[in-house]
Order: C-alpha cells, then structure tokens, then sequence
C-alpha cells in the first residue's frame, strides 16, 4: 500500500487518533527519552486500541483509556529496557531533600535547546514522578483520572506532584 | 576621520539595537506543567505512525462495536 495514501480503516478509529495521538505520542517521547522508541509505542499502543475497541466499556473518557494501553506499555518497554541496563536515576528518597525555589518561575532564555533541557530533566527523574508531572500537564485530566491512572488516591498525587516540581525545578536548573 | 569613527559608532549601535531586537524574549513558566504543556504543544506527531498504523489495521478485521454501545445505541 502507498504510505501516503494509507486511511485508518474505521472513522471511529481515524477520530480516536486524530483526537489523541499527540498526548500518547508526547507521553511516549519524553516518558522513554527516545523518538524512535516513541514512534513505534504510539504505534503499538493505537494499534492495542484497534484490537480492542469493542472492550471499551465508556466507564472512562477515551483519553483515560487509550492513556492506560500507553503508561502499561511504555513502563513494560522501560522494564525490559532496565532489566538489560543499570539503573541511573535516584530513587524517590533522594528527592525529599532536595533544595529548590518552587515559587519561583521556571525561566528559559534560550527555546532551541529546551527539548533537550526538558528531556535530560525529566531523564533524572524517577519513573513515578516524570509520569506524574506529564499527566498533570494534560489539561483535559483532572487530579481523579490521573490517581486512577497511576493507581492511587487524589491525596497521593497531591502530595508526590509537590515533590515532583521541587525536584524536576532543581534540575531543569542545573541544565542551563 | 572623526566622522569615520562617529559613523562606525552609529553603526555599532544600530547592530546592537537590531540584535536585542531579534534575540527572543525570555519564557516563564510557573511550573513545570506548563512548561511541559508548551514543550506539547511544539511537539509534532511524525506523520509517518499514521501511515504505519493504516498499514498495520488493514490486515485485521474491523473494530466491532461495543456492548454498550449496542445497548445504548451510541
């Protein structure tokens, strides 16, 4: 088939994409680091929800459903992808300390690099938190659907979002 | 000559005015949230996962359609 001519094959399916691609695109970017590894994600994880659309029961938006194929099958690939490697990033506890101005404004003076700044960042992070901070920064997710998502209560996410900024604050610092 | 040097001058501050004219502004985000809304927001999808995703669903049936879909008639 002609790659540029290629349709999704149900316009249910063609809206579930248009609608969502670039938030599981986005989340599989920075949550794995990598925009090859993001590409074939996002693809597996669309193609997860062709299969599976008759399943979808609408207890939850679309967005919750399809962002659940993605956490699951990015944070299998990070499994399988940790299991080869050594683990780098410091753990929660590590963060608890940490000293960062959190009522001060993130300031970027330099846009070229800022894919960069924010990857390298986020790359720091520990798995809980770099998830934690790209479900919050989805609009269309309250703080229920994202301690769904990430199966704990509201409080929870509360909680671990403030020590989330400090550290992700403290580090985007640092890679100025 | 002191013309020369008047001009040069000019010249000089003509070039820093155009560059402070171009350089960006500084961005401020609140929190990281928002910088990584904005980071969303530059980010575009490679057209080349739709091309593949059409090629992939082509080999398999179609969709069908929910229970509760059929029960609700959504």
């Amino acid at each position: 088939m002609d790659r540029a001519h290629a349709r999704l094959p149900s316009s249910e399916f063609a809206d579930l994409y248009a609608e969502h691609s670039r938030a599981i695109y986005y989340l599989a970017l920075r949550f794995l680091g990598d925009p090859e590894k993001a590409q074939d994600a996002t693809h597996d994880v669309f193609l997860k929800a062709f299969r599976k659309m008759d399943q979808f029961r609408g207890e939850a938006s679309w967005r919750t459903w399809i962002y659940r194929i993605a956490i699951n099958h990015c944070r299998n690939l990070q499994q399988a992808w940790h299991g080869r490697h050594v683990f780098s990033n410091a753990d929660e506890s590590t963060w608890e300390t940490v000293e960062a101005r959190t009522d001060s404004p993130l300031r970027v003076l330099e846009t070229k690099e800022l894919g960069e700044r924010i990857q390298k960042t986020l790359d720091a992070l520990p798995d809980e938190y770099r998830l934690l901070l790209l479900l919050v920064a989805d609009e269309e997710l309250s703080y229920e659907q994202v301690a769904e998502l990430t199966d704990q209560t509201p409080d929870a996410v509360r909680g671990k979002l403030h020590r989330a900024r400090k550290a992700f604050a403290a580090l985007f610092e640092r890679t100025a | 000559m002191k013309q020369q040097k008047k001009f040069s001058q000019q010249e000089e501050q003509h070039q820093q005015t155009a560059a402070q004219q171009a350089a960006p502004a500084p961005m401020e985000f609140e929190t990281p949230e928002e910088l990584l809304r904005h980071d969303a927001q530059q980010t575009v999808v490679p057209a080349t996962i739709e091309a593949r995703l059409a090629e992939s669903a082509a080999d398999l049936p179609p969709p069908a359609r929910s229970w509760w879909r059929r029960l609700f008639g959504k």
